[in-house]
């Protein structure tokens, strides 16, 4: 098989295939990322559920701190029972209406606690006065809200609340308590087994540490949650979060789109396989059909040659015996001679081509004249060319014997004489020949309507014949100057087409001795 | 008037003291390391206020329990120490009575409360879900101790016991595992009379974490070298648990002028000026729970008689069920007769108060030997032994004597080699003396 045909067959194939393979790829990735999308979306609904747990915590924890806030005396000493009672409690400040700190005491014993929590607090102090801003304009002044700020390890948090008496209450809470709560309200690895299989959930810290973690899922070291959850005030440093295994359901549909496309593609595949082998057998029918047809007009040709060969022969001999004698019939003689001739250019040609194209034609060198086998040539051709009223200007150049094959110059010759008295005629034909060291260049210049700048080069292609004016009314095999050439280059040497004013003009080198 | 009326509540006190004793109540008893102090000097005293448990007479009288078992099932914990961690708690739950309450959490990477809290009315479903229990993954402490108190929490009374029994072999790695995070949560459960009690397997626990937890919530703490000592220990905490009579212990100390309160020996405490307030969670029958505060005292002229103190206490009496409410002042005379000073101190006290400086000295050597100061550490130990000595040979102490023995021991142990274990040792110790642990 040729390359070209195995490359064209091999695309035929893989193109279309490529492209479905490519399409169903896309279909499969849409889908996979349409299944992830409500994946995401599924475990981010439950993370809001449990964030609304959460937040249930917070706000009963609220509840509870402003019931208290109603009924708390701002003695120091109520609020320190408070603060010994409370188990959601650290500490409690307070400051006065006037902004002023008034709790724990700045001035007068306190104990060590409060110390510490005055210098946890620092920021609460600087921060104070925006415990009296107002939240808009015109809106009333907030009356209670949340606090956090961070100090050593994590964040703190405070519940404040403004008292009847105008002064404002902050609730440091228990953050460790809080969390254990939180942990509380959230369900343990039991019950969320017996929910939705396949999960842990965490709630995470300010560093995305895991504060608590449930749920039977045994999430890979690195493995990216399918879920996060930001938690709103006042725990928004924190988050939630999901991991799971991939879908199950999912994957299946996924795996079902996988098997079909895969199907899809081998029945392609196949489909495509098979109309390659089609067009190949095909085509190489074709080829085998166009060889027997060559092979053939081989055949025909060599079995035409022999009884030509002896007809030439003896019209030849009978020629002379009557150009002897002074006979008229001499002038039949000269068609049949001359038709002849052309008939056997004819058949070597077809037979040198096909040589050619089976890659056996060879030149045979010999020491011949070279200028004697021009005018040899130049002699069959005068009554033929005489009779298109061409005339003919020798100019002999090359008068010592070279080392050529004189049968491929003849063939050369003859080629481009038949072409000057099919195409070029009425006019003169120049055949000049030159020798120097080595190379011996042929010119045959005609007076005929020459050849196109273009086409100079696609004239010496086997079967190529030019527009239709030219060669109306003129046969012809198309192969004469592909294999003019081809024994021109056997020989070393070249024929090219040279442009010219007027005419063709054709310049054959041969190399008289192989590789110089 | 006021003296009038001091004299009537010491005379109230004293009655009451005597009546305690028959009637089997509560004892205080508060009392001065030097009742004659040295005229015309400044000088340090101590006021120890002891509060001890009456022995309980019939075990049908005793408070209810509500108790919540955290075990660890971590992946350290595979082998015979989950098999012993089971067989311990099986045992233990089935000293508790039917009108108790029980609640099973374990822990690894996550939480499972194996049993809710219950009537510990079907111990065989208890003690299946028990048996059921196998070791793997992670260690969430902090977790398992919360759904333990929320457990507790359930049927939270304030006559009754409430407690956490915590177990654990391993760092926790899930969750807050700071010492301070489980101290927060610690003082937050004892306002709610929750303890907790900590117990360590092995030598993998992280000892500073579990002594917060059980010395803020006022639980007891024990480290537990091999497995096969499980069974005795939560036989230890379970005999403490069942022979609580008071709890929610409040005291109140208020020095009277001229005293100077400087610090609190052996238990946490709230000193705002003249006033020094603590919280016991429970006291054991036949326990002594005390506190020692360490007062200046102002110098005074002979013969004058000072006020120092009056001590109140309001707890909750877990045998007849109903609050309950001790006092006693206390006061002090001066002399310029050194003899007669040495003669009256109290050697009890006094062996109290060097009970428990010596064991401040070593957590500062704990402390010490944790920055990697052997020297100095090994320094500090070596002075303490020599004044345990000296004081054990003043006062004719015996417990004094063991005292500098084990801190000979501590010396020779501060290599690399036995310190892990040794540090154990040591805080279990200093957790025993400070908080008067009977085991």
């Amino acid at each position: 098989m040729k390359p070209r045909l195995a490359i064209v067959l091999l695309l035929l194939v893989t193109l279309p295939l490529g492209l479905m393979a490519w399409l169903g790829l896309r279909l499969v990735q849409t889908e996979k990322t349409e299944i992830d999308k409500s994946f995401h979306r599924l475990h981010l609904e439950r993370l809001r559920d449990i964030e609304a747990r959460l937040g249930e915590v917070i706000s009963a924890r609220e509840r509870e701190l402003m019931a208290q806030t109603a009924s708390q005396d701002l003695a120091a000493s109520s609020i320190r029972k408070r603060v010994s009672d409370s188990p959601h409690l650290r500490q409690i400040f307070v400051l006065d209406a006037q902004g002023d700190w008034q709790h724990p005491p700045l001035v007068g014993p306190i104990s060590r606690d409060e110390k510490e929590f005055l210098t946890r607090a620092e920021q609460v102090f600087q921060d104070r006065s925006r415990f009296f801003q107002d939240s808009g304009e015109g809106a009333e002044a907030q009356d209670h809200g949340w606090y956090s700020w961070f100090w050593a390890s994590g964040l703190n948090l405070v519940f404040w609340q403004r008292h009847s008496s105008g002064s404002i209450i902050g609730y440091e809470l228990n953050r460790f308590r809080l969390i254990a709560d939180l942990i509380a309200t959230l369900p343990d690895d039991q019950a969320s087994a017996a929910g939705p299989g396949g999960t842990r959930l965490a709630l995470l810290g300010a560093r995305g540490e895991a504060l608590y973690k449930w749920g039977s899922y045994q999430a890979a070291e690195h493995e990216a949650p399918v879920a996060l959850l930001d938690l709103g005030a006042p725990l928004q440093p924190w988050r939630l979060s999901a991991f799971a295994p991939p879908p199950t359901g999912g994957s299946d549909l996924v795996a079902g789109t996988w098997l079909l496309l895969v199907m899809a593609l081998v029945a392609a595949g196949l489909l495509f396989i098979g109309l390659a082998v089609y067009f190949y057998r095909e085509s190489s029918r074709d080829l085998r059909e166009a060889g027997q047809r060559v092979s053939f007009v081989n055949h025909v040709s060599h079995e035409l040659k022999t009884p030509l060969t002896n007809i030439r022969m003896y019209a030849e001999l009978l020629q002379e015996r009557l150009e002897d004698q002074g006979d008229k019939s001499q002038s039949y003689l000269d068609v049949v001679v001359s038709e002849s001739q052309k008939l056997s250019r004819l058949i070597d040609n077809v037979l040198t081509f096909s040589r050619h194209r089976r890659g056996v034609l060879k030149i045979r060198r010999t020491l011949v004249g070279v200028d004697d086998i021009i005018d040899r040539v130049v002699q069959t051709f005068l009554p033929i060319l005489s009779h298109k009223q061409i005339s003919v200007a020798r100019q002999a150049g090359s008068p010592k014997p070279a080392a050529i094959d004189a049968d491929a110059l003849e063939q050369i010759l003859g080629n481009l004489l038949s072409n000057v008295e099919k195409y070029a005629p009425g006019g003169k034909v120049e055949l000049r020949s030159q020798q120097s060291a080595g190379l011996i260049t042929i010119t045959v210049r005609d007076e005929g309507p020459g050849v196109a700048a273009g086409a100079r080069e696609r004239i010496f292609q086997p079967f190529v014949r030019l527009g239709a004016e030219l060669t109306e009314g003129v046969a012809g095999t198309g192969i004469g100057l592909a294999i003019a050439r081809e024994l021109a280059r056997l020989h070393g040497g070249d024929l090219i087409c040279q442009p010219a004013a007027s005419g063709a003009t054709f310049v054959l080198t041969l190399a008289t001795e192989t590789g110089s | 008037m006021k003296s009038k009326r001091r004299l009537i509540s010491v005379w109230i006190a004293t009655l009451f003291c005597l009546g305690s004793a028959q009637a089997k109540q509560v004892k205080l008893e508060v009392s001065v390391s030097h009742p004659i102090l040295l005229a015309g000097v400044k000088q340090t005293a101590y006021v120890k206020v002891g509060l001890t448990g009456q022995a309980l007479t019939t075990t049908k009288d005793r408070a209810p329990v509500n108790v919540a078992m955290v075990l660890d099932r971590s992946g350290s914990m595979g082998g015979e120490k989950i098999r012993r961690a089971r067989d311990a708690a099986i045992m233990a739950i089935d000293r508790l009575g039917r009108n108790d309450i029980v609640s099973v959490v374990a822990y690894n990477s996550g939480v499972q409360v194996l049993v809710p809290a219950t009537k510990v009315s079907d111990k065989h479903s208890i003690f299946a879900a028990i048996r059921g229990l196998t070791a793997g993954g992670s260690t969430a402490l902090f977790a398992g101790v919360s759904k333990g108190a929320a457990e507790v929490g359930k049927f939270l009374q304030r006559n009754q016991v409430n407690r956490v029994v915590l177990l654990s072999d391993g760092l926790a790695n899930v969750g807050p595992s700071s010492p301070s995070a489980l101290g927060e949560l610690g003082a937050s459960l004892i306002k709610e009379g929750i303890s907790v009690t900590t117990i360590g397997l092995g030598l993998g626990y992280n000892e500073d974490l579990m002594l917060k937890l059980a010395m803020a919530s006022d639980g007891n703490h024990a480290f537990v070298e091999g497995p096969e000592q499980l069974a005795r220990i939560f036989n230890y905490e379970f005999g403490d648990l069942l022979s609580v009579v008071a709890n929610d212990v409040a005291i109140e100390i208020v020095c009277s002028a001229g005293v100077r309160p400087v610090r609190v020996l052996g238990r946490e405490a709230t000193i705002i000026g003249q006033r020094i307030t603590t919280r016991l969670n429970q006291i054991y029958g036949r326990q002594e729970k005390y506190l020692l505060l360490e007062v200046e005292m102002a110098a005074a002229a002979a013969g004058r008689t000072r006020a120092m103190a009056s001590v109140a206490v309001d707890y909750i009496d877990m045998i007849h069920q109903g609050k309950k409410h001790l006092s006693q002042e206390t006061s002090v005379t001066y002399s310029s007769s050194a003899q007669l000073v040495r003669a009256n101190t109290n050697a009890q006290v006094m062996v109290a108060a060097v009970e428990q400086i010596g064991n401040l000295a070593n957590r500062q050597a704990v402390a010490l030997r944790d920055q990697g100061k052997i020297k100095e550490a090994r320094k500090l130990l070596l002075g303490n032994e020599a004044y345990l000595i000296k004081n054990a040979n003043r006062y004719k102490s015996k417990r004094l004597k063991d005292h500098s023995k084990a801190n000979r021991v501590d010396f020779d142990n501060l290599d690399s080699e036995n310190w892990g274990r040794q540090r154990k040792h040591m805080n279990k110790r200093m957790r025993t003396i400070r908080g008067q642990q009977a085991w």
